[in-house]
C-alpha cells in the first residue's frame, strides 16, 4: 500500500477533493494508495520521520528537508498556483498599511512555517521582527480570522489560498494590509526514493489528471484548475535555494 | 567582456568612469531618482560562477530598467552603482565562493541612471557537491537600515578613494 500524505495547510473545503483525486490516481496507476491527511505539522513531521510516506504534497519549507536530506524525488507541481501569504487586520481596526503595524502588537498565526517566514520577511521593511512583536498561535487560518474579528490581536498571517477561501461574510470583516507576490515558490509533489522506478508513471498520472471532464472537475474542486506541470530536480533545487535566502 | 552601454539620462545626471571587478572600465551615469521596491515582491536572479546572468524574474527586469534580452548573458555587475564601495562586493564574492550565504544592503543602478535599495541574500547553487552558480534574492529593505548603510558606504567609499 502506497502512502500519500497531503500537507495540512489546505482549506477544509478541499478535503473531499483530495480523496477524489486519490481515487483517480489509483485508477490511473492501478495501485492501492492510502491518503494521509495529518491535522498538524507535528503529525506530518512524525509521519515523515517514520519513513512510511511514499508520495507527499509538501509545502516549500518542508521540501528542502525532503529533497536535500532524505533524497525525495520531484514529480510535479501545480500550474500557476504559487504559495503566497496575506497580512490582514480586522476591518474595525485603524491599521491601513504595513507602516501602521507597531512593535508589541499581537500577530495571529498558525503553525505553518512558510507563511510565518514570508510574513516576517515582509515586515522587515517596516523594522518589525520576531522579537519585537507578540505572537499568538491559532490552530487554523479560520481561527486566525475569527480571533482577528474578535479583537484578540491586531494582525493576522494567512496562506493566501486559505484567506481567499474564507466566506464573504468573514472577508468583509477583514482588511488586507499586504499580499505577497513572490510567484517562485509553491507546494510540490515528491516521491520517496525507494519508488524511483515508479517516478515517470506517477508523474504521468498527475500530468494527465485533467485530461477528461471528471478529472478536470476534481482539479477545479481542489483550486488547481490548470492541473500539474513537471517538476525537475533543478526546479526543486532552485526553489529550495530561494527558500534558503528567506530563512534569515 | 563589457556591459551594454547605458543611455545618457534625460534627467540631470553625473558621469562616472567605473572600474569593474572583472577588469574593465566603463562609463555609467547616475541621477537622484529613486525607484521604490515593489511591495510584497522579491527580486530574483541567478548567475553562473563567473557572474553572468542566467535567470531573471519579472521584478528584476522591471526594477533594473533593462530589457530581459539585455540582461540575460550580461554580467550581474550591470547593476553596480558607483556609490557602492568595492569592499562590499569583495566581501560578497569572498563569502559565496566558499559555499556560504551572504547578506547585505545594496544600492543598485538602473538603466536610466536611477537607483533602488535592496536587502540582498546570495546563496551558492550547490549541485552534486559543487558550486554551479549563485542565486540572489532581494527584498524590500527598511528605510532606517538604508540610512545607516548609506552613511557607512559613503565613509568606505571615501576611504577607498583616498587610498587609491
Amino acid at each position: 500500500m502506497i502512502q500519500f500524505l497531503i500537507a495540512p495547510d489546505f482549506p477544509p473545503q478541499y478535503f473531499a477533493g483530495w480523496h477524489l483525486l486519490n481515487t483517480r490516481l489509483q485508477r490511473k496507476t492501478n495501485a492501492a494508495i492510502h491518503l494521509q491527511t495529518p491535522a498538524s505539522p507535528q503529525e506530518e513531521q512524525a509521519l515523515i520521520a517514520s519513513g512510511t510516506v511514499d508520495i507527499i504534497y509538501a509545502n516549500p519549507f518542508d521540501a528542502a528537508q525532503l529533497v536535500r536530506d532524505m533524497g525525495y524525488l520531484p514529480l510535479v507541481r501545480p500550474v500557476n498556483k504559487p504559495d503566497e501569504m496575506v497580512i490582514a487586520t480586522a476591518a474595525s481596526q485603524p491599521l491601513q498599511t504595513l507602516e501602521d503595524i507597531k512593535p508589541d502588537m499581537r500577530v495571529l498565526h498558525t503553525e505553518n512555517r512558510d507563511v510565518k517566514l514570508i510574513g516576517l520577511r515582509l515586515l522587515e521593511a517596516v523594522d518589525l521582527n520576531e522579537g519585537n512583536l507578540q505572537w499568538v498561535e491559532a490552530d487554523a487560518f479560520q481561527a486566525v480570522a475569527r480571533h482577528l474579528i474578535d479583537g484578540d490581536a491586531e494582525v493576522g498571517f494567512f496562506l493566501a489560498s486559505a484567506y481567499q477561501g474564507l466566506s464573504s461574510l468573514t472577508l468583509n470583516q477583514l482588511r488586507t494590509l499586504m499580499e505577497s507576490k513572490i510567484t517562485d515558490i509553491s507546494h510540490v509533489l515528491l516521491l520517496h526514493p525507494r519508488h524511483s522506478a515508479q517516478q515517470e508513471k506517477l508523474r504521468s498520472a498527475f500530468l494527465e489528471m485533467g485530461n477528461d471532464a471528471a478529472g478536470q472537475m476534481v482539479l477545479e474542486d481542489l483550486g488547481l484548475p490548470e492541473g500539474f506541470e513537471t517538476l525537475t530536480q533543478e526546479d526543486a533545487e532552485f526553489m529550495i535555494d530561494l527558500m534558503e535566502t528567506l530563512l534569515d | 567582456m563589457r556591459l551594454p552601454q547605458m543611455p545618457v539620462p534625460e534627467l540631470p545626471h553625473r558621469q562616472h568612469e567605473l572600474q569593474f571587478y572583472e577588469g574593465f572600465t566603463q562609463t555609467v551615469y547616475t541621477t537622484d531618482e529613486e525607484k521604490q521596491f515593489p511591495d510584497g515582491r522579491l527580486i530574483v536572479s541567478s548567475t553562473d560562477t563567473k557572474g553572468i546572468i542566467t535567470h531573471a524574474n519579472d521584478a528584476f527586469v522591471i526594477m533594473s530598467g533593462w530589457e530581459r534580452e539585455e540582461l540575460m548573458g550580461s554580467l550581474h555587475s550591470i547593476l553596480r552603482h558607483p556609490d557602492m564601495p568595492k569592499a562590499a562586493f569583495k566581501d560578497l564574492w569572498d563569502t559565496v565562493s566558499t559555499g556560504t550565504k551572504w547578506h547585505g544592503y545594496v544600492k543598485n543602478l538602473r538603466k536610466n541612471g536611477g537607483f533602488y535599495w535592496v536587502y540582498a541574500t546570495v546563496v551558492p547553487n550547490i549541485r552534486d557537491g559543487e558550486i554551479q552558480g549563485y542565486t540572489s534574492v532581494r527584498r524590500k529593505p527598511s528605510r532606517s537600515k538604508v540610512a545607516e548603510l548609506g552613511a557607512l558606504y559613503e565613509q568606505m567609499l571615501a576611504a577607498e578613494r583616498s587610498a587609491s
